[in-house]
């Protein structure tokens, strides 16, 4: 080939290279000046908070910005939708990706994924106030103790801040680190402490088959490691009532019930309470003994653990079968009482159909369903 | 073929992420169509219908899920249990939603042969046909499912 065409082409080419390069820094420019949304208002529950934030970030990060931190599970990819807000206005339309996960119902009322609303203009939006109070926390894993086969006890001590406010029942979400290509990632535990102990909390964490997270505390994380979570999140504690009360629980459900009870117990709330722990057999029930003691010194509380697979010769002296069968034996009627559930979404309906059956009312059934 | 932006994020979301640590295909390196036009002519050859097959494995799902982590007796030959997990898991195919996290173990007693089933490898057999690629945790083998869950009939 004659080299003048060479040339000719390697010019051609060198200026279709230039001239896409500058084109793409035409748009990058173009999208900072154009679509410049400059300064917005996020008005919070009708002017309780009002945040001025610069615009063109999601909703889920300005306000994760500002110290306010929604739940999410996939870091604003669209795919958890755990970091449903409501929107009153200034949204725009509904996209694609938020469509599969709003019911009708929820479109209505403006409930949206925070992560797929990008700031634009001014919004107005409503959130519960506890998520005012979650804040981000670091701490130093002070011990990592197994509690069954495939539990383990983790008690951090605060780092940064100090302190830790939250209601007994509330969960926190631990984020795992990278490990073997494995992506960081957040999961949700419930707090096994007490809400006194501000300095500390601890996590009953079960393994799970294939699980992010588990893995990584299992196998990878140490007593002495830094670690971070956010919290405290959700709605499962004690409500402010005399109403006697029935526990049921399987599993790493314990922990919610644990911090509830020394709650009481550290209160005075002498409420009739009645805690059913549902396992398979001896070697996966633990803080037995402790709650065994709480139940002998005080009158108003019953632990009834309950084996559904121990062998009969055994020499397990308390209840066996399914905690929904030990529970139908134990009371006749419990139409006056509130129930605290805490397992898998199985066991959560199985304990509220017998409730139901023994009367007790849906509004007094409270749950902290694992999913 | 050249891949649509749609099959390529798909393919993304099938690989280990940080929802699923192994991803849904395993060691298979077959792309998600011909895993499931593969299985799809497995069935046919089978002459094993795939809507029964879906209905089969929620049947045994429901059952084990009710026994509340207690082994249950699902059949003559055939038992299962509940391992529960906290937390959901959404589907890697866009806006089918999420799906709540434990498995059921089901064991055919005679031969110690075991599948696992979980609430979103349902979904994802009934939807879109798709049993995950081979060396996945969760995938369940057409042919040997059929086999050891027609006894549930």
């Amino acid at each position: 080939m004659d080299a003048s065409i060479l040339s000719q082409i390697l010019i051609a080419t060198l200026i279709l290279i230039a001239t896409g390069l500058l084109l793409s820094i035409i748009l990058v420019l173009a999208e900072k000046k154009i679509l410049n949304y400059g300064t917005c208002l996020i008005s919070v529950n009708s002017g309780e908070k009002d945040l001025q934030v610069e615009g063109g970030s999601s909703l889920l990060s300005t306000l994760a910005d500002n110290g306010i931190y929604i739940p999410s599970a996939c870091g604003g990819r669209g795919s958890c939708a755990y970091c449903k807000v409501k929107v009153i206005t200034g949204a725009g339309p509904i996209s694609p990706v938020e469509e599969p996960y709003l019911s009708e119902e929820e479109k209505k009322e403006g409930i949206r994924l925070s992560c797929q609303v990008k700031v634009r203009d001014d919004l107005a939006i409503e959130i519960p106030d506890e998520l005012f109070k979650i804040k981000k926390f670091k701490g130093l894993v002070e011990h990592k103790k197994d509690l069954t086969h495939d539990i383990v006890e983790l008690r951090i001590n605060l780092k940064e801040p100090k302190q830790i406010d939250f209601k007994a029942g509330q969960y926190v979400q631990l984020q795992s680190e990278p490990y073997k290509g494995r992506d960081s990632v957040m999961r949700a535990y419930s707090v096994s402490s007490p809400p006194s102990d501000k300095n500390n909390i601890e996590l009953n964490i079960r393994l799970v088959p294939d699980g992010i997270c588990t893995t990584w505390v299992f196998e990878h994380l140490e007593e002495g490691q830094e670690v971070s979570f956010s919290g405290p999140y959700g709605d499962f504690y004690l409500r402010d009532t005399d109403a006697p009360v029935i526990f049921m629980a399987g599993g790493s459900g314990m922990a919610p019930i644990h911090s509830i009870l020394h709650y009481m117990v550290e209160n005075n709330i002498e409420r009739e309470a009645t805690y059913f722990f549902g396992a398979r057999s001896q070697k996966d029930l633990f803080y037995t003994k402790e709650l065994q003691k709480m139940d002998r010194e005080n009158d108003w509380f019953t632990f009834i653990p309950a084996l559904s697979a121990e062998p009969e010769d055994s020499d397990w002296e308390g209840a066996r079968g399914l905690v929904t069968d030990v529970l139908e034996k134990k009371f006749d009627s419990c139409s006056k009482h509130e129930a605290y559930l805490c397992g898998s979404p199985g066991m959560v309906n199985a304990c509220e159909n017998s409730l139901k059956d023994l009367g007790v009312y849906h509004e007094n059934i409270f749950y902290d369903e694992f999913a | 073929m050249k891949k649509s932006p749609e099959e390529s994020s798909l393919e993304e979301r099938l690989k280990p992420s940080i929802f699923s640590g192994s991803g849904f295909l395993g060691n298979d390196e077959r792309p998600i169509d011909e895993i499931v036009a593969d299985d799809l002519k497995e069935l046919e050859r089978h002459n094993i219908d795939k809507d029964k097959l879906a209905q089969l494995l929620k049947k045994a799902f429901d059952k084990v899920e009710n026994g509340l982590g207690q082994e249950v007796q699902l059949s003559e030959n055939l038992s299962g249990q509940f391992y529960e997990a906290k937390g959901r898991i959404p589907s890697p195919f866009r806006g089918d939603g999420v799906f709540e996290k434990g498995e059921a173990r089901i064991l055919h007693e005679p031969s110690g042969e075991e599948i696992i089933i979980t609430a979103l490898s349902l979904h994802l057999i009934a939807e879109h046909s798709f049993f995950q690629g081979k060396g996945s945790r969760y995938r369940l083998e057409p042919a040997k499912t059929y086999r050891l869950l027609k006894e549930l009939e």
